[in-house]
């Protein structure tokens, strides 16, 4: 387990996969697929699990997925190396908060941070990257605020409920880590006070 | 087939796949397919990536060849996303002799022909790496548009290399007939290559003689 802040990276167990259709059915998915509406039944959820567990148990390596626990113990989401290539050492994160009423509070900020310094302290990676579009203003913002610099722009890539977006590429090096602490430090992000 | 001015698309038949152990060692392959790990391919390896192509619902290899014939190399759209329209386009002379000549961009420009003409693709995305000047050149000549760089995003003999990133939507493609026009593109004389035996033909014909 990752301790941060506000959220715990846990692994990605049943109390998550049991999630998976409620989260693919709402506007998670919608933000997090560059617009796509998707009407995944039960049993298709079922089987896309399967598939990935089966993956995983015939040794595939290129994935890491965490589910993003609330220190309340809620389970709220995924994130995760959706992409790994060794012999680049690049990592392209994903990310997902399905339960939208966390969007906004830190939480997929804490659990990007617990991300990458996994990434940069355990798996030694070179860099890591990730894409979202300029629909997901949310996402944007917290690239800035993390340090991720805007590399490249696709325009007209994305279709969105009969609207034209641009993918975006971020990025971020190792040499411009500063350490998981420091950025916290930086953007003020602090734990929820006990009530 | 498609006939453009240079050279013609066509299906990747064996007398491409016959140069393909060739090409797919070259340093242009590697280039062209920069996410790749670099490592030897065999024969073997030849034939499941050829396979691989002919069997996704996604993309295609299509061969390019000169109009005498002359297999140059290949091009290829991938990931095509039915949703949203778009695919990645990829394009390699495997034939180094036409590496950076009108016919190596003629190829390109049949695959954007392709893409936007036939399958009424929206966008398409290509990339390169920095130091790759030829495929920059081919990809800006065509009409690509640089959108970004990855900086330091792939790992090229003992650096890290940035990646160009293009795109071009199909209100940037004039239409091929217009494309050719303007850029003049000239025949490079290159001689056509001797063709080579197929290794299988006698013991092909051998077994049918007995069956």
């Amino acid at each position: 387990m990752l301790e941060g802040l506000l959220v715990d990276l846990v692994p990605y167990g049943k109390a998550f996969t049991d999630l998976e259709h409620k989260w693919r059915n709402n506007d998670s998915s919608f933000f997090g697929s560059g617009g796509d509406r998707y009407f995944a039944t039960r049993a298709m959820v079922r089987r896309h699990m399967e598939r990935w567990a089966e993956e995983r148990e015939r040794g595939a390596d290129d994935d890491v997925a965490f589910g993003i626990r609330t220190k309340d113990g809620e389970p709220i989401g995924f994130i995760g190396i959706n992409w790994m290539v060794p012999y680049h050492r690049l990592a392209m994160l994903g990310a997902k908060i399905g339960e939208p009423e966390y969007w906004g509070g830190g939480y997929g900020t804490d659990a990007l941070l617990l991300l990458l310094e996994y990434a940069f302290d355990w798996l030694d990676i070179h860099k890591a990257w990730l894409m979202t579009t300029t629909m997901n203003r949310r996402v944007m913002r917290q690239m800035e605020k993390v340090g991720f610099t805007l590399e490249a722009q696709q325009r007209r890539a994305a279709l969105a409920d009969g609207v034209w977006y641009d993918w975006l590429a971020y990025g971020l090096l190792r040499e411009e880590w500063p350490g998981r602490a420091a950025v916290i430090e930086r953007i003020g992000l602090r734990a929820r006070e006990e009530v | 087939m498609i006939e453009g001015k240079l050279v013609d698309l066509v299906p990747f038949e064996d007398d491409f796949a016959i140069h393909m152990e060739t090409w797919m060692n070259e340093e242009a392959w590697f280039r062209a397919r920069l996410w790749e790990r670099r490592e030897p391919h065999t024969e073997d390896d030849v034939k499941k990536f050829i396979e691989k192509m002919e069997k996704s619902e996604r993309g295609a290899l299509i061969g390019f060849q000169s109009k005498d014939g002359d297999p140059i190399g290949g091009v290829i759209f991938d990931h095509e996303w039915q949703r949203v329209r778009k695919a990645d386009a990829m394009f390699f002379a495997g034939d180094t002799r036409y590496e950076g000549t009108d016919e190596h961009l003629d190829g390109l420009l049949m695959l954007l022909r392709y893409c936007f003409e036939t399958r009424n693709l929206h966008r398409l995305d290509a990339s390169a790496l920095a130091f790759d000047e030829v495929r920059i050149d081919l990809l800006r000549r065509a009409g690509f548009v640089h959108e970004g760089t990855l900086r330091q995003h792939i790992r090229y003999d003992g650096d890290y290399v940035d990646v160009e990133m293009f795109g071009i939507l199909a209100e940037d493609w004039p239409g091929y007939e217009q494309k050719v026009a303007a850029l003049d593109l000239q025949p490079s004389g290159i001689e056509p290559k001797p063709k080579p035996e197929k290794k299988d033909d006698k013991e092909t014909e051998a077994g049918e003689a007995k069956s």
